[in-house]
């Protein structure tokens, strides 16, 4: 029954080919946490991740002084809320061999609210 | 030419957890800090990310992190009447090296040690008599009591970010905690790691045999967490790489994550790496020290550093050493049990059992350094007589993984080829099929385990090695066997396919293979100058401004690792010295 309903919540997801647009930013900054030892919004900050400022509609390995993983590099990918969302869903699967050091959070809720932040902070 | 340099407020020898924790609170606290690091800046940015950090030859077999033997070693012997030889490459104990220290590459498993330790004398004579305790067993009483030290071990833990589950809180014993530990005030600041599957089994078996299995509390970060100095940690994942490696995800309890980063914004705390000291200097009187003296190690040159305050905060082998060096106290002489530098140096023991289940499937890569489940109820648990047993000390007993290497971690049960087709066949067949169960146990201070300056070898600045005295002691045999038989026990209940029992170590102690990175002693804590070299602020009794701060001020080593009291005494020598010394500036007990 668990599984069917996923199912059904997945295949909206593929059909509108969207993450869940009402992400609340205030839970977000919570979610941020997770985060936040690795990665800053301010611009020029890079940490043991990049910095996030102008995150999206930026290309993924784009920031000049960050050493990305090839994998990242190659990856092709342009952050939106799309692409952020199924990236932090799982790392690995998204883009394998990247070397964040995160398992991926699972919850498109909290996924949702955490880009509704990143969305705001990252400006 | 030695250049001399401008006075600061305090000078601080080594930036590792103790180092960290002083210059922290004590720049907090106005007072300008210079701290000499003899190793390199480290990040975790820049050091310990993937995927450089999964180098186990890097790591493990180079010792990266730890200290590099070709500038300055230890020799070691086992009793007084052999030579003494350098220990020319690391093996039983690996003493860090670089900003972080062995916090870095430590597990992260926390202790609150007890009054059990703290009055182990008093509380021994008290329940067993005079005559329990050996003639050359010479412990004594720490002058610190649980209940002083308890806000401390608090600060520490909820600096640290150590992942638990309390047993005692205020005197009530929780569910699921170690029902043995002293009552605490509140919890840890982050729930219990995520069991595995070896330590869930064990925890089965211990349960089933009448013991109180709690999960091991650990510096990793069971969720992302925020200390209270505002340093951020991310939540452990479980890695596999946790011993001997720096934390990729910031989510190990290190200085260089959790205390280190804040004292460098401030601007009247200034680190100083690739500094060897070589000397604390004493004033004319020997009442006071004025500073220390160091080389650059990249350019060779030699600094004097005048300060109002030093603060040995090296690794706690290198403490002594420098004492011994200063000669700053009376170095201990065991034949004429007079003097106190190099006293009561400790080490610890074990034993470890493999159980091997065939169709089992352990996934020994995904583990964190604490994912252990432990039993108490030989340790801290006052209630077990060693009467019968005729031992002073503890052990525990854990189960789970720490850092099984892809590569190192090769489990097969006794009985295998050592090399070749078979061996190989059998690595592959029972990595994943293997568990671990193991005893620490505690060593007590022996009149003749003892460290002094080695008459023959010199280190690269010339100066006199340090020279270990060591061995194990009928106690830790006797424990030992005691433990083993508990192992093996608890072992059989759980039916494995094949067991690589648990035996005592009693043969004599050597620095191969790694054992364990605990040496505590030589600079130790008490109640009057003649028995000690610190007093319980850890302040020295011959010159006041001099503290001493690590596992060298612990007069006798407990089964549990040393990391808890560490935070915790550095947490209160930072209090005595802010709050009291400061104020009126002299002993801060009279002897």
């Amino acid at each position: 029954m668990r599984s069917g309903l996923l199912l059904g919540v997945l295949s909206i997801v593929i059909i509108n080919g969207a993450a869940r647009a009402d992400g609340d930013p205030a839970r977000g900054e919570k979610r941020f946490e997770e985060c936040a030892t690795c990665h800053t919004t301010e611009r020029g900050v890079n940490n043991v991740g990049p910095s996030l400022f102008g995150l999206f509609g930026r290309k993924a390995g784009e920031i000049a002084d960050f050493r990305y993983s090839p994998a990242m590099k190659r990856s092709g990918i342009t952050w939106t809320q799309q692409t952020l969302d199924s990236f932090i869903a799982d790392p690995q699967k998204e883009v394998p061999g990247n070397r964040m050091p995160f398992a991926g959070m699972p919850d498109a809720g909290d996924r949702a609210d955490l880009i509704a932040y990143l969305q705001k902070a990252t400006k | 030419m030695v250049t001399k340099l401008k006075d600061v407020d305090v000078v601080v020898v080594g930036l590792g957890w103790t180092g960290g924790i002083l210059s922290l609170e004590l720049a907090k606290a106005g007072l300008k800090v210079v701290a000499l690091e003899r190793g390199e800046m480290r990040t975790t940015a820049e050091d310990y990310a993937l995927p450089g950090i999964r180098d186990e030859l890097r790591y493990v077999v180079r010792h990266d992190l730890m200290m590099n033997t070709a500038r300055d070693t230890l020799t070691v012997r086992n009793e007084p009447t052999q030579e003494a030889l350098p220990m020319r490459r690391l093996g039983s104990f690996l003493p860090g090296d670089g900003v972080g220290g062995s916090g870095v590459h430590w597990s992260g498993h926390t202790w609150r040690w007890t009054d059990m330790e703290f009055k182990v004398r008093s509380l021994c004579e008290q329940r067993y008599g005079k005559s329990f305790i050996p003639g050359d067993m010479t412990i004594q009483d720490w002058g610190i009591s649980y209940e002083e030290l308890e806000p401390y071990y608090d600060r520490f833990e909820y600096t640290a970010a150590i992942s638990g589950k309390a047993g005692n809180l205020r005197g009530q014993i929780q569910e699921g905690g170690n029902p043995f530990e002293a009552p605490r005030n509140r919890d840890y600041p982050l729930p219990p790691l995520t069991t595995i599957l070896s330590s869930e089994m064990f925890a089965k078996a211990a349960k089933n045999a009448g013991y109180h299995p709690f999960p091991r509390p650990t510096a990793n970060a069971s969720r992302a967490y925020t200390n209270p100095d505002g340093a951020t940690f991310g939540a452990c994942q479980y890695c596999g790489f946790c011993q001997r490696f720096g934390c990729e995800a910031n989510a190990k309890g290190s200085p260089h994550v959790a205390v280190i980063p804040i004292a460098l914004r401030k601007e009247n705390f200034e680190l100083r790496t690739n500094s060897w000291v070589t000397k604390v200097l004493k004033d004319s009187d020997g009442k006071k020290v004025t500073g220390v003296t160091y080389t650059n190690l990249l350019t060779g040159e030699e600094y004097e550093q005048p300060a109002g305050i030093v603060l040995l905060c090296a690794y706690a082998l290198n403490n002594v050493h420098l004492l011994l060096l200063s000669g700053i106290g009376e170095p201990y002489d065991p034949a004429a049990q007079k003097g106190v530098v190099g006293k009561n140096y400790c080490y610890q023991t074990g034993a470890g059992a493999t159980l091997f289940f065939e169709g089992r499937h352990f996934n020994p890569f995904m583990s964190a350094g604490g994912s252990n489940v432990t039993i108490d109820d030989y340790n801290i648990n006052l209630d077990f007589d060693r009467g019968p047993h005729g031992f002073v000390g503890g052990y525990n007993i854990g189960a789970g993984f720490n850092t099984p290497l892809p590569i190192g971690y090769r489990p097969v049960p006794n009985g295998t080829p050592q090399w070749g087709k078979a061996w190989k066949a059998a690595t592959a067949k029972y990595y994943q099929t293997a568990m671990n169960i193991g005893a620490s146990g505690s060593v007590m201070a022996n009149r003749y385990n003892y460290l002094d300056l080695d008459p023959t070898y010199r280190n690269a600045f010339g100066q006199p090695l340090m020279r270990m005295t060591f061995d194990y002691k009928e106690n830790e045999h006797k424990m030992g066997r005691h433990a083993a038989d508990v192992v093996n026990a608890i072992a059989r209940s759980m039916n494995p396919t094949a067991l690589n029992p648990a035996s005592a170590r009693t043969e004599p102690w050597t620095v191969v293979p790694y054992q364990s990175t605990h040496n505590t002693g030589g600079a130790i804590m008490g109640t009057n100058p003649r028995e000690s070299v610190l007093n319980k602020y850890l302040q020295s009794w011959d010159c006041h401004n001099l503290f001493v701060v690590g596992a060298c001020v612990f007069p006798h080593n407990s089964s549990y690792n040393p990391t808890g009291p560490v935070g915790a005494l550095s947490y209160w020598t930072a209090d005595a010295i802010k709050n009291r010394y400061l104020k009126n500036p002299g002993p801060l007990v009279s002897a």
